[in-house]
């Protein structure tokens, strides 16, 4: 893809317009507020303060967690425009006998997908963001399948069955076969699209970072003039140092036979175990999964 | 030990076995091996179907290099209480390994410039058992680097009561979480089918961003955070009562937090797979009372004596 095509698709995945439904959550900032942290709301220029401190973490939590599985997903669909096998699996998941069975030759996409989107789910055990994974997630699958398939022109043998290996994903989701985690969707739409794996993570975490300002400002938190003085002037920073940290982060699960490296601890060396997704802000964890009992509140998430 | 060496497998520097049977209402440790620097101890007891177990180390801490890792195996209808004796402290990497110690294959394996300290554990509980693992928490003490892998094999109607917690260090010295790492992996699988890999890492990253944001301030004002996941048919009325008083929280708007937080989620969709809770308190001793009151209907399955030796 050359440098005017990926221009494009990053202004158009950075519109605000897009219908993603990132506009009902804060992940987590409105419960973080009303459970009194973040210095009290009397003083207006805590705002700002507050606003920053928690993106921070925010951004640093949610990188660790979800980028590794980006980084998988969008792998695995970019093999299905390099030449590796390009057959879709038919019956990817009938009732897990499947998974029993050896692994016969060439890429199974959507069983490799579905086995990243079951480990996200089993490893973000906070229902709240759970919630707004799935229905996020989805949201990027029906976008791809209604807003950026071509009906104008004739299309690549790729490009069908790259929308085809999509639509038959979100059927698997609608028939809650697979949760359809937003990391993974996220990884599946910028590989089908053909962004580069660094333009995928450093955009979703911008898009992360700009949905917080943006319900910062509706919190009251923040002007939206200074929002936008953040997300030029302080933002940017975070979102690099976190995206040059995690960025080469993985699962563990091996992408050519879908055996989960990490299940197998024996002859594992033990430095890959600092190398996977982790949570590591256990106190944004508590605030976001107590979002529902405010007694008030303007978000979902 | 008499036996013959077939049946005994061999157990590396820091490793242990625990197997508990059950017959009728009896249980009985049918296994019970340490070597050094991981001890067991298990006092005798009045039988009703529980046993306890102490897992402690020589010189009450772990220090850098030291790899401990344990097999319990809990076998139908037996109940196990594991427990530890005192707060488990790791002490920061240093060059050398206890002078003590037996060479381990697992240590050539670790980094040999900073060895980690590595505690990992392989449980498994049959149809009706109960594992009932409530240690004191893990303090990383200064610069300490920390590994914990926690792997649960549970059969479909097996109960597991798994409590995980970490305190800030020693507050005597102003210690608050400025180990190095912290690194601690829950993995729950049930029926052959993994339910729950909880990862949690803290640790003091080198940032050059503008907000160079300290673990201490990002844990504030919180010494002390807990995991506590509970399923099966030995706490579902546990579950049941903590549900309740969770449903009854309604939060307005506060000043400034509270002394402990806790929230609640179920794990996985459907109600076979148990809950998962997390706690933090500004001082252990809060969190650990909110644990010992939360989770006294468990002594309807243990017992009030054998209950009472948690949270001592």
């Amino acid at each position: 893809m050359d440098d005017d095509d990926e221009t494009y698709l990053l202004l158009l995945l950075s519109d605000s317009n897009l219908p993603t439904g990132s506009f009902v959550a804060s992940s987590g900032f409105e419960s973080y507020i009303k459970h009194g942290f973040g210095g009290t709301r009397d003083d207006k220029s805590n705002g700002t303060d507050r606003t920053t401190t928690f993106m921070s973490d925010s951004i640093s939590a949610y990188a660790r967690s979800a980028l590794p599985f980006v980084s998988d997903a969008h792998r695995v669909v970019r093999g299905v425009t390099t030449g590796e096998d390009a057959t879709i699996e038919e019956d990817i998941d009938d009732g897990g006998d499947s998974k029993s069975e050896g692994y016969p030759e060439g890429y199974h996409y959507l069983r490799k997908i579905q086995e990243l989107d079951d480990l996200y789910d089993v490893m973000t055990l906070n229902h709240v963001t759970k919630r707004a994974s799935k229905s996020q997630g989805v949201a990027l699958l029906t976008l791809y399948s209604k807003g950026f398939s071509n009906p104008y022109s004739a299309t690549s043998t790729v490009t069908s069955t790259m929308t085809s290996l999509i639509t038959r994903y979100k059927t698997l989701v609608r028939a809650e076969r697979t949760p359809g985690h937003l990391p993974i969707c996220w990884g599946i739409l910028t590989g089908a699209l053909g962004l580069t794996l660094e333009r995928s993570l450093y955009l979703h975490i911008f898009l992360h970072a700009r949905s917080l300002l943006s319900a910062s400002v509706r919190l009251n938190e923040i002007g939206p003039y200074n929002a936008q003085q953040i997300l030029l002037h302080v933002s940017r920073g975070i979102i690099k140092t976190e995206v040059e940290r995690c960025k080469d982060l993985r699962t563990g699960i091996n992408l050519r036979t879908g055996i989960n490296m990490s299940m197998n601890l024996e002859s594992e060396d033990p430095g890959f175990l600092h190398e996977g997704p982790a949570n590591t802000w256990p106190l944004g964890e508590i605030l976001a999964a107590r979002h529902d009992l405010q007694h008030s509140r303007i978000f979902n998430s | 030990m008499i036996g013959s060496s077939s049946n005994i497998s061999k157990i590396q520097a820091g490793g242990g076995r625990i197997t508990l049977s059950s017959h009728g209402r009896k249980v009985w440790i049918s296994e019970l091996s340490a070597t050094y620097p991981l001890k067991l101890l298990s006092p005798q007891l009045s039988d009703n179907g529980v046993a306890i177990v102490y897992a402690l180390t020589y010189g009450g801490g772990l220090v850098g290099g030291d790899c401990i890792e344990l097999s319990v195996n809990v076998e139908s209808d037996a109940k196990l209480l594991l427990l530890s004796q005192g707060s488990t402290k790791v002490f920061k990497n240093r060059l050398y390994q206890r002078l003590a110690s037996v060479q381990n294959s697992a240590h050539a394996s670790l980094n040999s410039e900073s060895p980690a300290t590595l505690q990992k554990m392989e449980f498994t509980i049959s149809s009706n058992g109960g594992l009932f693992l409530l240690p004191d928490p893990v303090t990383c003490f200064r610069s300490a680097s920390y590994n914990q892998i926690q792997t649960f094999h549970a059969s479909k109607d097996a109960s597991l009561v798994v409590l995980d917690w970490v305190t800030s260090g020693r507050k005597s010295l102003g210690e608050n979480w400025v180990l190095s790492r912290y690194y601690s992996v829950n993995e729950v699988i049930i029926a052959g089918k993994r339910v729950a890999k909880d990862v949690m890492l803290l640790e003091n990253n080198e940032s050059d961003s503008r907000l160079n944001r300290a673990l201490a301030e990002r844990l504030a004002p919180f010494s002390c955070y807990a995991t506590l996941i509970l399923r099966g048919p030995m706490v579902e009325e546990t579950i049941a009562q903590i549900a309740a008083r969770y449903g009854c929280i309604s939060v307005m708007q506060r000043k400034a937090p509270e002394d402990l937080l806790w929230s609640l989620s179920p794990i996985g969709s459907d109600n076979e797979n148990g809950v998962v809770i997390r706690v933090a308190g500004k001082e252990t001793e809060i969190v650990k009372n909110w644990l010992k009151d939360t989770l006294s209907s468990l002594e309807q399955h243990i017992g009030v004596d054998v209950y009472r030796r948690a949270f001592v």
